[in-house]
């Protein structure tokens, strides 16, 4: 670990930001408002194939194929940007109906874990950006 | 040292990339999902996506016309109605000892007091929000703002101390987006919420400022201004229940005063005692409040009840209070002294049924057992059978005293009442029962007998026999009900005039489940056997009155007025009419469509409905805890259209190239036989994708080159958008209404109408009618078609907090202010859509609540409240409900959406639901079927982004059953023959084709798009050449 850089704990960090915030999603989408609207599988997709591909990145650094892992933020940016629009997408009615004509504690309750995916969605791509412009081991190929 | 510096350089494109492709993806996807949002987008930016491009236009391309030549003119009449309605609708409940109006001179010494004087309720927390304008041809005004104008003078020290502790008296509220903010005006309970009265105590006004109490001996005219907020998704809970537990302050309702609102009557009673003065409390509220201690005040000298009166309306009453008007409204509720006390009242609140299921909007459910008997139609009758001695009308039971049942001691005005400065005679000179007609007419002579000019209002009631029949079949009667109001103009001391009163006969009609009919079941109007009453008086009590009298009662029989029977007519029936009303005007046979509404209906024996033949042994209990059958749960899963192979699909046309467009049938009749050659020109896809998305604009449709027709919510004018959203500022335009570009009257926003109760307070069908004229003229200049402004449904009970949206109690008054309305906004084009179809009356979980109730009820009270806007104004638009109908899906409901509104009542127009949101409930496979022509959804216009908000929604389900086939063609001719009868083929001829348009923020995405797909090549190539240079 000690050979460990910045770069290494802002990914990690990233992964589990992106872990929270799709935990939070499935949470969501099992809540009695949002139950009914499914999960969408080209989010989690996109999330979890980010994460994984994190996960890949930075223990997998010092392999000899490094230098294709190298660019794996640029992929995992694109993959989590691409799931935090989605995610806006599918719940920005919902919210706008909650918000306005179906504001009770109970709707409010359960926009929460929606609002709080989205926080953790849009975390983790702000930290994968800046984790991109750190190196991941100190003696990084 | 330079390998490390390649290394460095290496992370930084790195990083660079990463962002830039980030950010590509975030523009690439942010342009897909702008399709499924581009309505609200174009809302939001005031842009458009497609318009429709017309060759050779001309100035008859116009059919609609509006009688203003500006904006300016059309902001003056606004604002004009806007004051005449409170003029009209301000309803003085007291005024002793002459105390209004005011003096020129006493109008240069007015106190304020009560913080709502200066921050009073103007409009809905949510839903009719007052909108405030500035800057233009009519900015709306405050109290304060509006007596400054008229020439009032105000107290300055008591105005300076409310302004120093506003701090004290703020409210949260929960704006649009879920923040929150301060107001200083009183905000309406959330649906789980509890009043907080904000009033302040006087003892923290002595301690800011102990002059202000001595400033009113040259301010000696006290006007204290109680306020109760309103709101769409608030509501009021009956009792203590409903009242802040963190505050003690001896309030027994929300809708009662609490001990600060005492102390600020009573600092101004003190006053007056010092200085001479008068002591006017206004009541600024939609929802009627308890006001007993307030009329039985000796110090309180007038009780002004003044609505929510929008952005103008406290013009009209500053005019009422100096005499500039005579006021003329009268009550659209009873205003009882413990509202919780009746019979509707046991049955409101949030009842969970036991078994609750969120994924299919299972949530709760209201029993109306009271039957019929919601505002003056219990509180009349049941005073009524005390006088007559029947039904065990006299028990505690329902008694707010918990002594034996007296009307005095229930109510402390009555539905209609309301005062003048003037005095009015009325004579009821002659009645007539026409049947074949279907109509009533009465003869009534108001003769101004005071000494200043002022406007009276007739009000025609029918008392109609109970019978053994009707004990025997739980048909029930009110005592009195009110038939048909009118209002005369301005008539001078000792002037007199004649009106004429046209009422529907079959509005005092009633409905027997039981009774055979002419559609071979069972479900019939009846008229019974006997003697009809018909009075007139100012209100439902002087009409009870009336009618006792002339049957023979006295006060010795415990009347509290002797009554008028000269001003009774009376008609005999001499067998039961099972006839008259057995067919609609259209010719439709009636028949029971609403038998499940009631709760026995599926669980025989559980609820009792209250009956005048025995008012304590009925009286409502409350039901709650109930637990849904399986059978039950099999519907209330809303799954109850099965789409399968059925049928001849051949039968069915679609994508003909007929070479039609809509603006070839503008104005058609809807038995021109070119509808059906227009509608074979659809695709499915066409028909399926606009019934699913509907919400906020009607879109365009290429294959028969309709044009985006935009929605609007109200009902305080059309708020949704400014005047120049939509406004049509091309100079080159064959469009009369062209505005310019800098009219500074774009900007305005018209929410600004007061709320319908005080529409309903003025018992005027021309005001009404006004309303829709000026509605009208606005749609022409904005280009804002379809308004959901006419809310239809009642006050049931006064704790629902969204009654500012509903006129009256009453059906009747509702039903004919709200077709006057609809059928003058008609005229211009413009679809003024009667909301929520039907049994709105709670906003209690109000998507998904089961509403139960007699077919009786539902016919008489809720129906009939609607009815008239339909078959006399003839809507081209209805908004549908979020409740339950019964247990069914409030769009999903035949009897109640196919059978009588389209069969019955022959309703032709667009239908949407109201803003459903969930796949389920929104039940687009059965609501369709049901007639309703579009959700509220909005999303792309593709069949898969349609197909994945609902999975059974695609081309080879609904392709395959001939039955739903034939549904989507009827629903697009009903939503078609309503558009192409509305102004918002204004412009168009044969030649109008649609055109999409690239909007600045599609330009701009795909500006951003290219640079940032530029800069992450950039970045990659950057990227690689630093990789080359390490090696």
């Amino acid at each position: 670990m000690k050979n460990k850089s910045a770069g290494f704990y802002m990914m990690i960090l990233t992964a589990v930001l992106a872990v929270i915030g799709v935990v939070f999603y499935l949470i969501n989408c099992n809540t009695s408002y949002f139950s009914n609207l499914g999960v969408n599988t080209g989010l989690v997709a996109c999330m979890v194939i980010a994460v994984i591909l994190e996960l890949v990145y930075v223990f997998g650094y010092k392999a000899p194929v490094s230098r294709v892992l190298d660019l794996i933020p640029v992929v995992c940016g694109v993959l989590m940007m691409v799931a935090f629009v989605l995610f806006i997408s599918v719940r920005a009615n919902s919210i706008a109906s909650i918000l306005t004509f179906e504001n009770n504690a109970q709707t409010m309750s359960d926009l929460m874990s929606a609002i709080v995916g989205m926080v953790f969605c849009l975390l983790a791509v702000i930290f994968n950006i800046v984790a991109s412009f750190f190196k991941v081991v100190k003696d990084e190929k | 040292m330079e390998e490390k510096k390649n290394k460095t350089k290496r992370r930084l494109w790195r990083g660079l990339t990463t962002t830039t492709a980030s950010l590509l993806a975030l523009s690439l996807s942010a342009s897909m999902v702008i399709d499924t949002f581009r309505t609200d987008i174009d809302k939001f930016l005031g842009t458009q996506s497609s318009q429709m491009i017309t060759e050779s236009q001309s100035e008859g391309d116009y059919v609609f016309q509006s009688d203003y030549s500006s904006t300016t003119e059309l902001l003056d009449a606004i604002e004009d109605l806007g004051e005449r309605m409170n003029e009209e609708g301000s309803v003085l409940l007291k005024n002793e000892n002459h105390a209004l109006p005011l003096t020129e001179e006493e109008t240069q010494k007015v106190s304020l007091l009560g913080f709502s004087s200066y921050y009073p309720v103007q409009g809905g927390d949510f839903g009719s929000t007052l909108s405030v304008n500035t800057g233009t041809d009519a900015d709306t005004v405050d109290f304060v703002q509006a007596l400054a104008a008229k020439g009032y003078s105000i107290n300055p020290t008591v105005q300076n101390l409310y302004e120093n502790l506003k701090g004290e008296y703020e409210s949260l509220l929960t704006s649009l987006w879920g923040t929150s903010e301060n107001v200083n005006r009183i905000t309406a309970p959330a649906i789980d919420g509890t009043f907080s009265s904000r009033e302040l105590s006087t003892d923290t006004m002595d301690s800011t400022d102990s002059t202000w109490r001595d400033s009113m001996n040259d301010y000696n005219v006290m006007i204290v201004t109680l306020a109760r907020a309103a709101g769409e998704n608030k509501n009021y809970m009956p009792g203590e229940a409903g009242v802040d537990p963190e505050q003690n302050l001896n309030q027994s309702d929300p809708l009662g005063l609490s001990d600060t609102e005492r102390q600020i009557i009573n600092a101004a009673v003190d006053a007056k005692a010092e200085n001479g003065g008068k002591v006017i409390v206004l009541l600024n509220n939609a929802s009627a409040m308890e006001i007993e201690e307030i009329k039985d005040n000796t110090g309180v000298d007038a009780i002004l009840e003044i609505g929510l009166p929008g952005g103008y309306g406290f013009y009209g009453v500053a005019d009422v209070l100096s005499g500039e008007a005579n006021p003329s409204g009268h009550l659209s509720d009873t205003y009882a002294v413990d509202n919780s006390a009746s019979p509707a009242a046991q049955n409101y609140g949030n009842y969970s049924w036991t078994n609750p299921d969120s994924a299919y909007s299972i949530n709760s459910e209201v029993v109306y057992a009271e039957s019929i008997y919601a505002g003056y139609k219990y509180y009349e009758t049941r005073y009524a059978d005390v006088v007559m001695g029947q039904g065990n009308a006299d028990d505690a039971v329902g008694s707010s005293t918990g002594g034996a049942w007296s009307y005095d001691e229930e109510v402390s005005y009555p539905f209609g009442y309301g005062l003048s400065y003037t005095t009015f005679s009325q004579t009821l000179d002659s009645l007539e029962v026409n049947l074949e007609d279907r109509t009533v007419t009465a003869q009534v002579t108001v003769t101004n007998t005071g000494d200043v000019a002022g406007k009276d209002v007739v009000q025609l009631y029918v008392s109609v026999p109970y019978t053994d029949y009707d004990r025997a079949n739980l048909v029930e009667k009110s005592e009195v009900q009110l038939l048909d109001y009118g209002k005369t103009e301005e008539l001078q001391p000792g002037e007199s005039v004649t009106l004429t009163l046209t009422a529907d006969a079959q509005d005092m009609a009633s409905w027997d489940s039981t009774c055979a009919n002419e559609a071979g079941t069972t479900g019939n109007y009846i008229l019974d056997a006997g003697d009809y009453y018909f009075t007139i008086g100012n209100g439902s009590h002087e009409a009870v009155n009336n009618v006792l009298a002339a049957k023979g009662y006295t006060e010795a029989d415990g009347m509290t007025d002797a009554g008028n029977s000269a001003n009774v007519q009376t008609w005999t029936l001499n067998a039961m009419d099972t006839a008259s009303f057995a067919y609609t005007v259209n010719g439709t046979a009636v028949e029971n469509q609403l038998a499940d509404m009631d709760l026995n209906y599926y669980m025989p024996g559980t609820v009792t409905y209250l009956t005048r033949a025995d008012w304590s042994g009925t009286w409502p209990k409350t039901y709650e805890n109930l637990t849904a059958t399986d059978e039950m749960l099999d519907i209330m899963d809303n799954d109850t259209y099965e789409i399968t192979a059925q049928g001849d699909t051949d039968a069915i046309t679609w994508g003909a190239d007929n070479g039609l467009t809509l603006s070839e049938l503008k104005g058609a009749d809807y038995d021109d036989e070119q509808w059906d050659e227009l509608m074979d020109q659809l695709n499915l896809e066409d028909a399926m994708i606009r019934t699913g998305f509907g919400g906020t604009s009607t879109k365009a449709i290429e294959s028969i080159s309709s044009p985006e027709v935009i929605q609007n919510d109200g009902p305080n004018g059309i708020n949704s958008y400014t005047l120049g959203q939509y406004a049509n500022t091309d100079e080159n335009s064959s469009d009369p209404y062209v505005v310019s570009e800098d009219d500074p009257n774009l900007n305005y926003k018209f929410g600004t109408m007061c709320n319908e109760t005080v529409i309903g307070q003025t018992f005027s069908k021309e005001l009404a009618a006004e309303y829709g004229r000026v509605i009208g003229n606005y749609s022409i200049w904005s280009n804002l078609t379809i308004f959901w402004g006419a809310g239809t449904n009642l006050h049931r009970t006064p704790y629902n907090a969204r009654n500012h949206e509903y006129y009256s109690e009453d059906p009747v008054l509702t039903a004919y202010q709200a077709a006057s309305y609809i059928a003058a906004g008609k005229e211009y084009g413009v679809i003024i859509a009667p909301k929520h179809y039907a049994f709105n009356d709670t906003e209690i979980n109000r998507s998904g609540i089961a509403t139960f109730m007699t077919e009786q009820t539902a016919r008489e009270n809720g129906l009939r409240g609607i009815q008239a806007a339909v078959e006399d104004a003839e809507t081209l638009g209805v908004m549908t409900t979020y409740n339950r109908i019964g247990i069914t899906a409030g769009n999903a409901h035949y009897g109640l959406l196919m059978n009588i509104l389209r069969g019955e009542w022959g309703f032709k127009g667009l239908m949407s639901e109201d803003f459903i949101q969930d796949a389920n409930y929104s039940v687009l496979k059965e609501a369709v079927h049901c007639g309703v022509t579009m959700t509220c959804n909005t999303g792309d216009s593709t069949m898969e982004a349609i197909s994945a908000k609902w999975d059974y929604w695609t081309t080879d389900n609904v392709s395959q059953d001939a039955v739903l086939m034939q549904d989507l063609k009827n629903v697009m001719k009903w939503q078609y023959y309503a558009i192409a009868n509305s102004n918002a083929m204004d412009g168009l001829n044969e030649t109008s084709k649609i055109v999409e348009v690239r909007t600045w923020y599609d330009n701009a995405l795909t500006a951003a798009q290219v640079v940032f797909a530029v800069l992450t090549i950039a970045g990659i190539v950057m990227y690689i050449r630093n990789m080359k240079k390490e090696k």
